[in-house]
């Protein structure tokens, strides 16, 4: 049975109310409430599918990793057999954190309160002094284990879910996942972490960079203007507006909230160099303008590992920037250096709620495994150069989402909207493969708004 | 100098490298330690006023220049916490002048800027193999003070340098900065450490 807009605050307020669908507005008061952090803990967090990191974090049997799926810390351990697991990492005998460490290999984790002890996958193996039962006497040990998370693997990506038997890691990416795969699961042997994440945080609800994650272009042109000052993105400061680098493409959302902005390869390309892509065939693209992480010797595990339409697409339309509903940033980004390198930055970042105030941003940081040890190299200084804690362009949001979690706490302030009112309109392109609702032309507020009614969704059913 | 950075994750490839690792000590007190405090002290000053073109003049061009990050470990591994595969910062001379290039235009983290006040104490000093070289490990306290918010944002770090002697002057040839935090407090790193 749907229960639609159920979600009722204390003082009367509405779901309806705080997401103003006939308007297209979001109150701002969305942004500071504690009650409503509540709901979203239960029904977002403990729901759908929340990104972890990435199996190059645990190669071996043993290796574990400590995250939070919002404020729930668990354990995501690689077990004897080769399998990731993620358990919650409370010891549930006294409810202490079993895994006191970020990271390590460990065959069995002890809680140091009173030693209960539990494998990689979470199964109870006992308590100190066995013949007195600490664990109780008419208590079967299998009830006992850390509380199993479900765990889907996608182009070596961990995800979980506390919703057992809620929708699969499929349905949940949608219409999406024909874009997503052209990014995580595009050659033989994928991805890889370059090294832990960065992790900083900042003082604003997850939300504020959580709605941008739904592929805000806009704010590049303005917020991020150092860009075209610096002729990362082309054009000179005074031809921004005309220009619009970057602006034009193919935003593509589905109603799951996740999204992706598809900028035309031969326009991104013009940036850097004058030879346009008319007349040439897919592979010819590609090698004039390898995406971001490729090798031109990578080119043809491309066409080994995506459809025909795909490999196309990555080679014209490439998908660079959006997000996952509800906390994922994406940006494979061209990124072209200084002393003329071009190897790009690939980054996902999770915005972790730390209480409706705080949001923990955590930076992963990745290039193709199987890319050359120094283009790795190249890739870690672009990334970290451009994105998280010190990176050029992400400095710049960082410094604006605490003021707008400053703003929605005033008693007037709090009311005011964010406006999602330029809007295009799903259109479907002219010879377009991928499925997904699309916007093709200037980046709008299309995708963003996609992003809150899939958070309405998911608020609306208790 | 030449930095091997083996790209992985996992969190073994973690070392314990830390504070002064030249065994021949320029004593507290001497002339070439006296010279080099006072070009820690002159170089916070330049950052703390954002003399940034002064800075540039303290930088030698071949410079490296990274803030590894840090990670909470236990057991037999609790001490080898600073990764050296993930970097806070990892710039060369080339990435700091495009930094300073934009701080000169539409750098929004900075603009209004921080009032940053830079402590450097406990500082040690050694002699390099390359004469001239010296290795220069301090301490860094930083408050910084953004907008209207009366609350400083602060960090702590060590900071493990080589400064060289040039024309009667040291330059910065290398800095690594091992900050404190696992999960840093400040909101971004639109400064200099």
């Amino acid at each position: 049975m749907l229960k639609q807009a159920s979600l009722v605050l204390r003082d009367g307020t509405t779901l309806d109310d705080l997401i103003m669908q006939d308007t297209n507005e979001v109150s701002l008061r969305v942004m500071t409430d504690e009650e409503l952090y509540g709901h979203e803990m239960e029904r977002i967090f403990a729901k759908t599918w929340l990104l972890l990191g990435h199996e190059s974090e645990i190669p071996k049997s043993g290796d574990f990793i400590v995250r939070d799926m919002a404020e729930d810390n668990v354990i995501i351990a690689r077990d004897r057999e080769g399998g990731v697991n993620v358990s919650l990492n409370v010891c549930p005998h006294r409810g202490m954190r079993v895994c006191l460490g970020e990271a390590g290999n460990k065959p069995i984790h002890q809680c140091i309160y009173h030693g209960w002890a539990f494998k990689p996958n979470g199964d109870f193996i006992g308590a100190p002094v066995e013949r007195e039962s600490m664990h109780g006497n008419n208590v079967d040990k299998a009830t006992l284990g850390l509380k199993k998370a479900r765990v889907h693997l996608y182009g070596g990506l961990i995800f979980a879910t506390w919703n057992i038997e809620g929708p699969s890691f499929d349905d949940y990416l949608g219409d999406i996942k024909y874009y997503m795969d052209q990014l995580f699961c595009r050659t033989d042997n994928g991805l890889e972490l370059l090294g832990p994440p960065q992790r900083f945080v900042l003082p604003c609800n997850w939300k504020v960079p959580g709605e941008q994650s739904g592929s805000d272009g806009f704010h590049t042109l303005t917020l991020h203007r150092s860009l075209m000052e610096g002729g990362v993105m082309g054009g000179t400061a005074e031809t921004i507006y005309d220009q619009a680098p970057g602006m034009y493409g193919v935003d593509v959302s589905c109603e799951q909230g996740h999204s992706l902005r598809c900028l035309e390869a031969e326009k991104t390309f013009k940036m850097f160099a004058d030879i346009p892509f008319e007349g040439k065939s897919t592979e010819e693209r590609l090698n004039l303008l390898t995406p971001p992480g490729i090798t031109k010797e990578m080119i043809p595990e491309l066409f080994k590992n995506l459809s025909e339409d795909q490999v196309e697409q990555l080679a014209t339309f490439p998908p660079q920037v959006g997000g996952m509903f509800p906390n994922i940033l994406i940006a494979f980004i061209f990124a072209p250096r200084t002393d003329g390198g071009s190897s790009g930055a690939l980054a996902l970042h999770t915005y972790v709620p730390r209480g409706p105030n705080h949001v923990e941003f955590v930076n992963f940081i990745f290039a193709e495994k199987d890319a050359p040890e120094q283009m790795k190299r190249d890739m870690l200084q672009n990334s970290v150069q451009q994105t998280g804690t010190s990176g050029t362009i992400e400095q710049d949001d960082a410094d604006v989402w605490p003021v707008i979690m400053r703003n929605a706490r005033g008693g007037v302030s709090k009311h005011m909207t964010l406006k999602y009112q330029a809007l295009h309109g799903h259109e479907r392109p002219e010879g377009w493969k991928g499925g997904g609702l699309l916007y093709p032309g200037f980046t709008k507020d299309d995708t963003q708004w996609n992003w809150w009614m899939a958070y309405h969704k998911l608020m609306s059913e208790s | 100098m030449t930095w091997v950075t083996k790209s992985t994750a996992a969190p073994d490839s973690t070392t314990i490298l830390r504070g002064l690792s030249s065994r021949r000590r320029v004593p507290v007190g001497s002339e070439v330690y006296n010279r080099l405090l006072e070009t820690l002290y002159d170089e916070a000053a330049v950052l703390d006023e954002r003399r940034f073109d002064d800075w540039i003049a303290m930088l030698s061009p071949d410079l490296v220049y990274q803030a590894p990050i840090r990670l909470t470990r236990t057991g037999a591994n609790k001490d080898r916490d600073v990764m050296r595969t993930m970097f806070h910062f990892d710039d060369d001379y080339t990435s700091i002048m495009m930094r300073m290039g934009r701080l000169q235009k539409s750098a929004w983290a900075e603009d209004p800027p921080s009032r940053c006040r830079r402590f450097v104490t406990n500082v040690r000093v050694g002699e390099c193999d390359t004469p001239g070289d010296y290795e220069v490990v301090s301490y860094l306290f930083l408050e910084r003070s953004r907008g209207d918010n009366p609350h400083n944002e602060t960090l702590t770090a060590e900071r493990r340098d080589i400064w060289r002697e040039q024309d009667g002057a040291y330059v910065l040839a290398k800095r690594e900065i091992i900050v404190d935090q696992s999960v840093l407090g400040m909101s971004n790193l639109a400064i200099f450490l």
